[in-house]
């Protein structure tokens, strides 16, 4: 009689590997730390919008604006540098002046910024400052106009960012008065020239239509001012968003001021792995 | 604190470049509105010095004119008439002032020649058995000539419409497109339209458009180029019939046939307006459109004041009395020939 028949000795071999193979895992932690401090605050706002495209009108329009941003900052414990990208949809629905004509514009924004960082007052006051890939993408459209019905907006630019951030104690809660601003410095935008129409860019018609733009030619800004409350396990935003966005590029001025009330969730975490 | 002073002088150095981008608005006023207008003409209206060639317009004698007729106490309406007067001067039927009581227009350009269309006289000829797609009424005479009463290019021509009218009019011997009264509508819908009587692609005239406010500042002329169409294609004569009234699109496919190698255009001269219209507006909030991108044809002539036919017939009085349509049985007489 054989006590240990073939898948006897099979069954023992995968028992012995998975043993030793767990004890094995079992020697190390089961979660890697990357190192990553990942800081996401979505907000949403409601503003006051000021506009004004001398491709579609010369009157300047005001409305309401709507924003929806996502911000997404992370800093690395063995580093100096983070990274910030930002996610924002805007809305934008105004009238002229004597409420005859309406103009709607709907915008997004991408911002991949890469910061350095500075630490002053022990620690209470951190500063970022860097560079950011900064595009724009959207179209302004005139309700009334015939052959110029709207305005296709694309910019993408190279922008100096800085962001300030101060913490300290509201009683027993930790609280955090932020300051982010962002003026782009040099890029490329998408514009029509002075009168022409979208039927003759249709037939390849290129007439400077897309543009450098610098700080000159186009000068914008981005700016947020906002406190951080945290209560429990959960950290509320509210402040303003003010964002200029302007160009004199082929004889067409263009502007939007914007200014915000934004409100929202911010959430700091780190990822942890887990090895199987 | 050295390295927070230099962030905070590098923001503020920041903050400085954001200047200003703006545009002085005008009063909403009689006189504010009567400025407005003038600068939106005076900077991107495109015929300005073509029409001081042909007809002596002078923009700066005309501000003289009309600015002292504006004053605080006009009543709205008042202010219209004026407004609309001013426009005038321009003769352009792209040229229209929109306020919620009336639309300023200048329509001297076929109000003061014949109509040379009947609606009687088109009730007849298509009867009543006719087909009707897209906005395009047709049928086949009773002389095997296929007949197309297009009256309008508002709509957006749709490959499978001109397939199928041209199909059914396909063993016809001949073919009248009669766009009298036309007044035009979708460019891209007269290029389908032209597009199936080319059979290699066709240089049919130049736009152009402006680059600044100066009433000289244009890009360079940019040719238009059909390519024929990928469906059916008309390949026998054909013939459009124009008037006064056929304008803007429909002046621009009569300018477009005339390139085409078999068709005549017969009746009146059109109706003209050959720059691309855009809006603008005035502070108290009428509605300005205006020519903005002068078209030319493909010796470089502007056909802002219409096309002249192959063949001027003109409706007479005794064949409408006697239930006669002259253009159409010109048009017969010919596509046998």
């Amino acid at each position: 009689m054989k006590i240990f028949n073939r898948k006897t000795w099979l069954a023992t071999a995968v028992m012995v590997w998975l043993i030793t193979g767990n004890a094995t895992a079992q020697e190390y932690s089961d979660t890697i730390r990357d190192g990553k401090t990942y800081t996401n605050a979505t907000m949403v706002g409601v503003g006051g919008a000021n506009i004004l495209d001398t491709y579609l009108s010369q009157e300047k329009y005001r409305g309401l604006s709507y924003e929806m941003v996502y911000h997404r900052t992370i800093d690395r414990a063995d580093s100096r540098w983070s990274k910030q990208i930002i996610h924002s949809t805007a809305l934008f629905i105004t009238q002229n002046r004597a409420n005859t004509g309406n103009e709607w514009e709907l915008m997004y924004n991408y911002q991949h910024a890469w910061l350095y960082n500075w630490d002053f007052l022990d620690g209470r006051l951190n500063i970022k400052a860097g560079g950011a890939i900064d595009a724009d993408g959207g179209y302004l459209q005139n309700d009334r106009n015939s052959n110029n019905p709207l305005s296709v907006k694309a910019h993408v630019s190279i922008m100096p960012k800085a962001i300030a951030t101060y913490k300290f104690k509201c009683g027993s809660h930790p609280a955090a008065v932020r300051y982010e601003i962002g003026v782009p410095l040099v890029g490329t935008m998408f514009s029509l020239n002075y009168g022409q129409s979208y039927y003759e860019l249709g037939k390849d018609d290129y007439d400077r239509n897309l543009v450098l733009t610098h700080f000159i030619n186009a000068p914008s800004l981005k700016q947020m001012l906002t406190l951080d409350y945290t209560t429990k396990k959960t950290t509320l935003r509210i402040g303003y968003l003010g964002y200029i966005r302007q160009s004199d590029v082929n004889n067409i001025k263009c502007h939007n001021y914007n200014h915000s009330l934004v409100i929202g969730i911010v959430k700091r975490f780190n990822i942890l792995k887990i090895r199987p | 604190m050295k390295k927070l002073s230099l962030l905070i002088l590098s923001l503020a150095t920041m903050l400085t470049f954001v200047g200003c981008v703006d545009v002085d608005e005008y009063d909403d006023s009689p006189k504010g509105n009567f400025e407005a207008l003038w600068h939106i003409i005076d900077e991107h209206y495109c015929f300005l010095d073509y029409k001081a060639d042909v007809y002596g317009l002078d923009w700066n004698e005309v501000y003289e004119r009309y600015s002292k007729q504006m004053n605080s106490n006009m009543t709205e309406s008042q202010e219209f008439e004026v407004l609309t007067k001013m426009l005038s001067e321009l003769r352009d039927g792209h040229v229209n002032l929109y306020s919620s009581f009336d639309n300023g227009r200048y329509w001297s350009w076929f109000e003061s020649y014949p109509a040379n269309v009947s609606d009687t006289l088109l009730r007849k000829y298509l009867g009543t058995d006719y087909k009707i797609t897209n906005g395009m009424k047709y049928r086949i005479l009773n002389d095997n000539i296929g007949y197309i009463r297009y009256e309008s290019f508002e709509n957006d021509l749709g490959s499978g419409n001109l397939d199928n009218i041209l199909a059914y009019l396909a063993p016809c011997n001949g073919l009248i497109i009669d766009i009298r009264g036309n007044g035009g509508g979708l460019l891209s819908s007269a290029e389908k339209l032209a597009a199936r009587f080319i059979n290699t692609q066709t240089m049919m005239g130049y736009i152009q458009h402006k680059t600044g406010k100066g009433h000289n500042d244009f890009s360079e002329m940019k040719e238009q180029k059909l390519k024929p169409s990928s469906g059916i294609r008309w390949q026998k004569s054909v013939a459009v019939l124009t008037n006064r009234k056929v304008f803007s699109a429909a002046n621009e496919f009569v300018k477009y046939m005339k390139q085409t190698p078999n068709a005549m255009i017969i009746g009146d001269k059109t109706g003209g307006g050959a720059g691309m219209p855009y809006s603008s507006e005035l502070p108290g909030g009428w509605s300005v459109r205006f020519s903005a991108c002068p078209m030319y044809d493909k010796d470089k002539n502007i056909t802002e004041f219409g096309i002249d036919p192959d063949y001027n017939v003109q409706l007479s009085d005794s064949d409408l009395q006697n239930g006669i349509d002259t253009i159409i049985e010109f048009a017969r007489e010919k596509l046998k020939q």
